[in-house]
């Protein structure tokens, strides 16, 4: 692709998502979404092969959707209220499609059938993109709607949580490994959403520096299943070291940064009275941590045998660039002793 | 604190940083520096019994011992891993060490936080270098499958314990170890209530582990290196112990009608767990179904809360922390020379190294509980607290210490006595650095018996 | 008016139907343009002239282009027309399904008046959209430049997906 054009869809991804974040009108605010939808997709589409384009198709269809219907929503919206303001959806029936069209566009289950299929079809980097940059946009919405249905929430989340925990788990596919695991951390950041937007906010945040480090890690090995994650050891002999606690972090284990939000977002749980919801969110990590934990037993934890040329390449110089990297994989592992700080971040 | 803990961190720099050649007796010496330090814990000058606080840690009479006991297993883990690790690069051998260095760092967090949420973080991340441990320097391919049961019970019990410790903070307003036992009792009625409850001893009662959720006890030890059994047996085991210790202190109302399923089952476990110990044949397993039977005895004389029962608990966790981690290390030695743990191939130890037969010999014995051993001080004072709470216990706990009898005798006769088979005949000898691990086991054990208030608890 | 105005949104919901069950793409192209057609007309019912003609002008000019464009894709040479019973089965199902909830929700419920806005009102002659037409150009200067830039980005988006057909871009599916 040529390098002009991708700078210009590149700036089409940060313009839609900053238009959708500092929009007060429903109309902008789903330009920005559409903006969005399209830049990403020449860029999924630029290996030019059968699944790429299926995954493109796929995410074009259900993102269109999800936009008609927001649009839609949007539009009864300032026909039964008479107004267009983003913060001033107060009737429920466009609430609950507003909610139902955003859940569909970050693919929360029952809506996120779309997600593993798509970021299957995806190279890493893009996936990266699908899995963090473009979940912003949508969420930033969801945050300012602030719906008055606590019962639509708190069920799409439990089952994004469940579903993502349950579907990760017979997958072979590290991509969508991935997607369950960010389904899973979607229904986090909205079981929390109408309680404290603050602490959605923050679990954004976090997911969004695990997933990369996740991926960049990925990349790093240029692996996309299970079976090759195996000689990783051999490839990046510090990275899949440092693998099994990224893992384990965006499984939420203490003391490592994943734990943080889930402990938070427990605390709030528990304070609004949400005893079971909480112990169910609770238990419902443990699916997750399942698969999580198969991708580190893979990575780290055997070492497959390999011959002597295949255990070389660790010696040859890279020309990657690895300060991102660095940086990523150290705050999504040793955030934790650190919560107020990144609290008082957010809070302000 | 930070005397400990600040050599503790160094001590993974020291890791990295000592040329191979020095790495191992560097450790080794500055572990035990560290456990020599930490001795001054025992001094206790105290009225309240908190010493040594700060804003988050602090030690008291019933922590103490077992930070000791965790800062004195870190040298002999050292010890007892120098000679499976040698064959592995020493980028490898690093970072062994450091996994138990930081081991070590999370179990002294965990035993002297002074606040429960803290704890539950220490408690949880201890096991992932324990993870680390069992799934990537374990042998066999089930190590794989013994790493996810430890990780899955442990979890799965630990998890409903943050929400009830989130709901107590709430109900509450602290979760202080110093506030706890003067917030007075709380109004316990609800079904709810009673859940909580649960919540709250589960996860402690899959730590320690009760009959009924031990089975990922006996895979995790099997599966685990030498030195995982060890720490595993001596220390983490105990952290359950000491949990249901800190936490029973808020449940009491409650405790004296929902523990009595427990405590069956805790009682049932001993004999049920003691039988299976009878006709076992592997070496590794039977001494983790050996733990899990004293630690049925544990777990009974800490939910009936007399102060009888908690000090005979702790002296018998302590107890018992020496002594199978002891057992461990000699089953390793035998490993590590046929290469197998079952019982039936390795026979007639006596002959081949005698030395050796008298560490087993000892170390059945105190597993067994003879007295004057602290072992027999604690299963003492448990056997009789559980007696005076209902004398019909005394059936199974009097069963359990036969049973317990029988099957030391039977592991210290099937592997040391007989003839020995002709495919053993050309052992290595025992080298002194496993003499010295397992004096260095046994000999604070036979101290202890001249000054057991040390490890009295809180009744001291 | 009032006639007209059931008529025209009837008709689209029968050609939204037909649409629907209609496995012929080039059917479907056709059906498409014609509900355009009609919403622009209901919009000029309800005082939208402008807007509506904007609309038609856009499906004419650009959605028509794509239209054909995509049934020529489609390369369905010999257009079919909606035989089988199962299209005709789809088609009853929802025609009853829409057509129900519409005679539930609609015809029962006297208070609603299928009325047209501004209908009986002494100031019909000046539409809303107009002030909306001017108020896009004073003060929406910043909406228009992101139109212009979102028109080139999809621009963009079109010719790199469609770029590269001989890599087998898009018909490789």
């Amino acid at each position: 692709m040529n390098p002009y054009i991708t700078a210009s869809l590149l700036f089409g991804l940060l313009l839609g998502t900053t238009i959708t974040t500092t929009s007060t009108h429903w109309l902008i605010a789903w330009m920005g979404l559409e903006i969005n939808t399209l830049a990403i997709i020449p860029l999924m589409a630029q290996q030019h092969h059968p699944r790429a384009i299926e995954a493109t198709t796929k995410y074009f269809l259900t993102q269109a959707a999800a936009a008609a219907t927001l649009l839609l929503a949007a539009t009864t919206n300032a026909w039964m209220t008479g107004q267009w303001e983003l913060q001033q959806a107060t009737h429920p029936v466009p609430t609950t499609m507003i909610t139902i069209a955003l859940a569909l566009k970050i693919g929360l289950a029952p809506l996120h059938t779309w997600l593993p299929e798509v970021m299957q079809g995806l190279d890493l980097t893009t996936g990266l993109i699908l899995a963090t940059w473009q979940k912003i946009a949508p969420f930033s919405l969801l945050l300012q709607i602030q719906p008055n249905n606590q019962t639509l929430l708190i069920l799409l989340a439990i089952l994004s949580m469940l579903v993502g925990g349950w579907g990760g788990l017979n997958q072979t596919q590290v991509r969508k490994i991935l997607a369950y695991s960010s389904i899973a951390h979607l229904g986090w950041m909205v079981i929390i959403l109408q309680f404290s937007p603050t602490l959605a906010v923050m679990t954004l945040a976090l997911y969004i520096i695990m997933t990369s480090s996740t991926f960049l890690a990925f990349m790093m090995n240029k692996t996309t299943t299970i079976g090759t994650l195996t000689i990783s050891w051999a490839k990046t002999p510090i990275i899949s070291s440092l693998m099994p606690l990224i893992l384990l972090s965006l499984g939420g284990l203490p003391p490592l940064t994943g734990f943080m939000p889930k402990w938070l977002i427990l605390q709030e749980l528990t304070k609004q009275d949400l005893g079971m919801t909480a112990t169910l969110a609770a238990l419902s990590a443990l699916l997750s941590l399942y698969f999580y934990l198969r991708l580190s037993y893979a990575m780290t934890l055997t070492i497959s045998p390999n011959n002597l040329t295949g255990t070389l390449p660790w010696r040859t110089q890279t020309n990657k660039k690895t300060l991102p990297t660095a940086i990523l994989l150290s705050s999504s592992i040793l955030l934790l002793p650190l919560t107020p700080e990144v609290l008082t971040l957010f809070n302000t | 604190m930070l005397k400990i803990l600040i050599p503790t961190t160094m001590l993974i720099l020291a890791t990295w940083l000592t040329p191979p050649k020095w790495l191992w007796p560097s450790s080794l010496l500055n572990s035990l520096l560290i456990a020599l330090t930490s001795l001054l814990w025992l001094k206790n000058a105290s009225e309240t019994g908190w010493t040594f606080l700060n804003p988050y840690l602090a030690t008291d009479p019933l922590s103490t011992p077992l930070l000791i006991l965790s800062c004195w297993l870190l040298p002999l883990m050292i010890l007892a891993s120098q000679n499976h690790t040698s064959h592995e690069p020493i980028n490898r051998q690093r970072m062994y060490i450091t996994l138990l260095a930081s081991l070590q760092f999370f179990l002294i967090l965990a035993f002297s936080a002074t606040e429960m949420i803290m704890f539950y973080v220490m408690f949880e991340a201890t096991l992932i270098p324990t993870l680390i441990l069992i799934t990537r320097w374990g042998n066999q391919a089930e190590r794989l499958n013994a790493g996810t049961y430890f990780l899955f019970y442990t979890l799965a019990g630990s998890l409903p314990l943050l929400i009830a410790l989130l709901l107590l903070q709430n109900s509450n307003g602290s979760l202080s170890l110093l506030m706890l036992p003067h917030l007075g009792q709380l109004e316990l009625t609800s079904y709810a209530d009673k859940i909580w409850w649960a919540g709250c001893i589960l996860a402690f009662l899959v730590k320690m582990p009760l009959y009924g959720v031990h089975l990922w006890l006996p895979k995790a030890h099997v599966e685990a290196p030498i030195a995982g059994s060890m720490v595993l047996a001596a220390v983490l085991l105990k952290l359950g112990g000491y949990g249901m210790m800190r936490i029973l202190v808020t449940l009491d109302p409650l405790t004296k009608e929902l523990s009595y399923p427990f405590i069956v089952l805790a009682l049932w476990g001993v004999i049920m767990t003691g039988s299976i110990c009878m006709r076992q044949t592997d070496l590794k397993s039977l001494i983790a179904y050996s733990s899990v039977s004293h630690m049925g005895l544990v777990v009974g004389g800490i939910l009936i809360q007399t102060p009888w029962g908690f000090t005979g608990a702790l002296i018998l966790m302590i107890a018992h922390g020496l002594t199978s981690s002891a057992l461990f290390c000699l089953a390793n030695t035998s490993y590590e020379r046929t290469h197998s743990r079952t019982m039936l191939l390795a026979r007639g130890m006596q002959m081949i190294l005698p030395l050796m037969a008298a560490w087993w010999f000892i170390a059945s014995l105190a597993n067994l509980a003879l007295p004057p051993l602290p072992n027999l001080m604690g299963e003492l004072m448990i056997i009789t607290s559980l007696f005076n709470w209902s004398p019909w216990t005394i059936g199974l706990t009097g069963l359990g210490t036969l049973i317990t009898a029988g099957y030391s005798l039977y592991m210290f006769l099937m592997t040391q006595r007989g003839p020995a088979p002709s495919h053993l005949l050309a052992l290595e000898p025992s080298h002194t650095r496993e003499h010295l691990l397992i004096a260095l086991h046994l000999l604070p054990l036979i101290l202890i018996i001249t000054k057991p208030e040390l490890i009295w608890g809180w009744t001291a | 008016m009032f006639y007209a105005l059931v008529f025209l949104l009837l008709g689209m919901l029968v050609v939204m139907i037909v649409l629907s069950t209609n496995p012929a793409p080039f059917y479907g192209v056709f059906n498409l343009v014609l509900v355009a057609l009609l919403c622009c007309g209901a919009s000029v019912l309800h005082g939208g002239t402008f807007l509506s003609l904007v609309l038609l002008m856009i499906y004419m000019g650009g959605m028509l282009v794509v239209f054909i464009y995509s049934s020529a894709l489609s390369a369905d040479k010999d257009p079919k027309a909606p035989t089988g019973w199962q299209v005709v089965l789809f088609f009853f199902g929802y025609f009853f399904f829409v057509f129900g909830i519409l005679y539930t929700n609609m015809v029962l419920d006297e208070e609603v008046w299928w009325g047209v806005s501004g209908e009986m009102d002494w100031d019909a002659v000046f539409r809303g959209d107009m002030d909306g037409v001017s108020l896009m150009y004073s003060s929406g200067g910043g909406v228009l430049l992101l139109g212009a830039w979102v028109l080139l980005l999809t621009l963009l988006v079109v010719l790199e997906l469609v770029r590269g057909l001989g890599r087998g871009a898009l018909r490789a599916v």
